[in-house]
């Protein structure tokens, strides 16, 4: 399937257009998603959130700091965009494929759920060969179901599954938040 | 309980102090001026050093060792007036010509290649230098009259002793080729041999040995 | 090894990368205006309940490590690059290129405290998942403890700066407590109380050395002022809710200053968020952007 990146051309960061759709090319065939993809980079904030909205064709859109290389600012870092990319690409065939017709829309998911659920990805991520900070997702989930021995047992099971359900990961985050709260 | 009206020896058994001491007052605030010169000379050196050192342990290192020269230095300012010399800038001052040459050698090192250099400098020569005055010093003041000197070196020696351990084990790691250690050992003789023309860091009779 | 050291040479080794405060204000990029601005929770302070706050909390973590590291040469380099006043000047130092001997000892303990906090940012940074070297490192703050006057980095560095790091640090401290975090809040309370140390050694010394001389004060604090304002562009720390980082006056005051002093450093703040605005806003319109975050003609 077509990825295809907007805009054409950067004026506010040097990002590489030609780059994010090889990405975006490979992480598809890669998680077998068969639908056409629109990347859409906003280049005018420095925040890095990812977005998708499923329909014939899936549209991915992405806060350029999202992309970019946390050392150089303004410029690109495959590894970022190899690694945010495939977050939300897995998340989009979580939905399509992968038992999570339940899941509400990405806006009202809790911060614990969707913590939990971006757990998923990066443990999935990680056993595909990218890069991943094991610590800055056991970090993410802590500070959303609490730092406490559960929480760490529910992020290890979390981490290393390979085919959970949407209900069985929100049992999972539910089972763990030590106190319930807006975090 | 024991009788608090009986009359006890007022130094106890096991308190083997003695009374002489190989340093008169003069003596001992004319050494303990060059210590405060030297110590400051150090602290400055490795303040001057940390933004110039690219590895990150030997920076936070060279920061925490130069608090602890500075505070040598404010215990011997402190102590100079208790010597009788009230204006402690006259005493503070290198014991002679070859101790400001150790230093202006000692902190010539600049570029981010040579923290080797930075390293023997200090904890190859400057620092066992310190070690051995204050232990000489130590164990050779009276250890009555003189005691608060022996408290302050007691304080000194137990930072320099351990501030060695760390410099020498950071030498220890970063020295990692036959070159490297010829040109610890180098600079080490080159440092060395000023040091040995000034006597040590109070000059000749820093050990004793005249 | 020569006197003043320039900020260019800062030696680092090879994970680390440096943008100087030019650099970082020429991106034109910000969450302050536009569409996402729009779409933004009411508030940009650095709470847990923001979505991407464990990543805001971690890239703040290293910034507050690169600034203990930028602080510790800055503190080691004053006690190196300027003469021990003697005689009649040893108590004031009223000379430009001397300091008193009792300033040098304050900067030598700020630079073992600096020490300990390049560590205690070190094993937090690694807590929450943070890399060293991972984000640019901004030179901003050696850049201002390179003054060839030490009066001009007991303001720039102690009182602008490091007063800056007293309300980073509360802001954290609160982070971390609410997030339940066991060591944040904890390490964070310890480093802020060396913090407001350092910012009243710098308002003490300030007042001492220029006792005599009101014009060189009048000048440390126009230098002062000036790196706050440098310091909050981005909006990055003021009293409004816009900003991540919150002014702490409390700590502040406690600090040693005058609560005039503080209400002048929230102006400047406020100020300097506006400018940024106003920047970005231009930068997006010069660049034919609309509301929408895409090209106008789109």
């Amino acid at each position: 399937m077509t990825v295809t990146v907007e805009p054409e051309v950067f004026r506010f960061v040097e990002f590489d257009n030609a780059m994010i759709a090889e990405v975006g090319n490979k992480l598809a065939a890669q998680l077998g998603i068969d639908r056409p993809i629109v990347v859409r980079v906003d280049e005018t904030t420095p925040l890095g959130r990812v977005r998708a909205t499923i329909g014939d064709t899936i549209e991915v859109t992405v806060e350029s700091g999202a992309f970019e290389d946390s050392k150089r600012p303004r410029r690109q870092s495959e590894v970022a965009t190899t690694i945010n990319l495939g977050r939300i690409l897995l998340r989009v065939r979580d939905r399509l494929h992968g038992g999570f017709g339940e899941a509400p829309l990405d806006d009202d998911i809790a911060l614990a759920q969707m913590a939990a659920w971006e757990t998923y990805c990066a443990g999935r991520l990680s056993r595909l060969g990218l890069r991943i900070n094991r610590q800055r997702w056991l970090y993410n989930f802590r500070n959303r179901h609490g730092f406490s021995d559960k929480a760490d047992a529910a992020f290890d099971a979390v981490w290393a599954a390979d085919s959970l359900t949407w209900v069985q990961l929100e049992a999972i985050s539910d089972a763990a938040v030590a106190v319930p709260s807006s975090a | 309980m024991a009788d608090p009206y009986k009359p006890r020896t007022p130094f106890a058994p096991w308190d083997r102090r003695q009374l002489p001491g190989l340093f008169d007052v003069e003596e001992s605030a004319r050494r303990i001026g060059n210590y405060k010169w030297a110590e400051m000379k150090l602290f400055e050196t490795l303040g001057g050093w940390v933004a110039t050192v690219p590895e990150l342990d030997v920076k936070m290192r060279l920061g925490t060792h130069c608090y602890h020269h500075a505070w040598h230095a404010e215990l011997w300012h402190k102590r100079l007036p208790e010597l009788r010399e009230m204006n402690p800038d006259r005493l503070t001052k290198p014991a002679n010509d070859a101790m400001v040459r150790f230093i202006e050698a000692l902190s010539e090192p600049e570029a981010a290649e040579q923290t080797i250099e930075k390293l023997v400098g200090v904890y190859r020569v400057f620092i066992p230098h310190f070690i051995a005055a204050y232990t000489f010093h130590r164990n050779n003041t009276s250890e009555i009259t003189d005691a608060p000197t022996i408290r302050s070196l007691n304080f000194a020696l137990h930072d320099e002793l351990e501030d060695w351990r760390d410099g020498e084990m950071l030498l220890q790691s970063l020295i990692e080729t036959p070159a490297e250690v010829d040109r610890a050992a180098a600079h080490q003789a080159r440092l060395e041999k000023i040091m040995l023309e000034a006597g040590g860091i109070a000059g000749p009779g820093s050990i004793g040995v005249e | 090894m020569r006197k003043f050291f320039p900020v260019e040479e800062l030696a680092r080794d090879s994970r680390f990368t440096q943008i100087n405060m030019r650099q970082a204000q020429a991106d034109p990029r910000t969450a302050l205006v536009g569409p996402n601005a729009a779409r933004r929770a009411k508030t940009n302070r650095l709470t847990p309940s923001r979505p991407d706050a464990s990543e805001a909390a971690r890239a703040l973590m290293h910034g507050i490590f690169v600034g203990e590291i930028q602080a510790l040469e800055g503190a080691g380099r004053t006690c190196h690059d300027f003469e021990t006043a003697t005689g009649s000047n040893s108590a004031a130092g009223t000379e430009t290129d001397s300091v008193p001997f009792a300033l040098k000892l304050d900067m030598a303990r700020q630079a073992w405290d600096e020490s300990r906090h390049v560590e205690i940012s070190v094993k937090l940074g690694e807590w929450m998942g943070a890399e060293i070297g991972q984000f640019a490192e901004n030179t901003v703050l050696f850049e201002a403890a390179c003054s060839t006057d030490p009066v001009m980095r007991l303001a720039g560095v102690n009182r602008a700066l490091e007063g800056l790091a007293i309300d980073v640090f509360t802001t954290m401290k609160e982070f971390g407590e609410v997030a339940g975090d066991p060591f944040l809040g904890f390490c964070e309370d310890w480093m802020l109380a060396d913090e407001v140390t350092h910012v009243k050694m710098g308002s003490d010394w300030l007042r001492k050395v220029t006792e005599n001389d009101p014009e060189r004060r009048a000048r440390a604090l126009e230098f002062q002022s000036i790196v706050d304002k440098l310091f909050s562009f981005g909006g990055t720390r003021s009293e409004s809710s816009d900003s991540p980082i919150g002014l702490a006056r409390r700590f502040r005051e406690l600090a040693g200053f005058t609560s005039d002093e503080v209400d002048e450093i929230a102006d400047v703040s406020l100020a300097a968020l506006e400018d940024r605005k106003a920047f970005a806003a231009a930068a997006m319109s010069s660049s034919g952007m609309s509301s929408s975050g895409m090209a106008a003609d789109e």
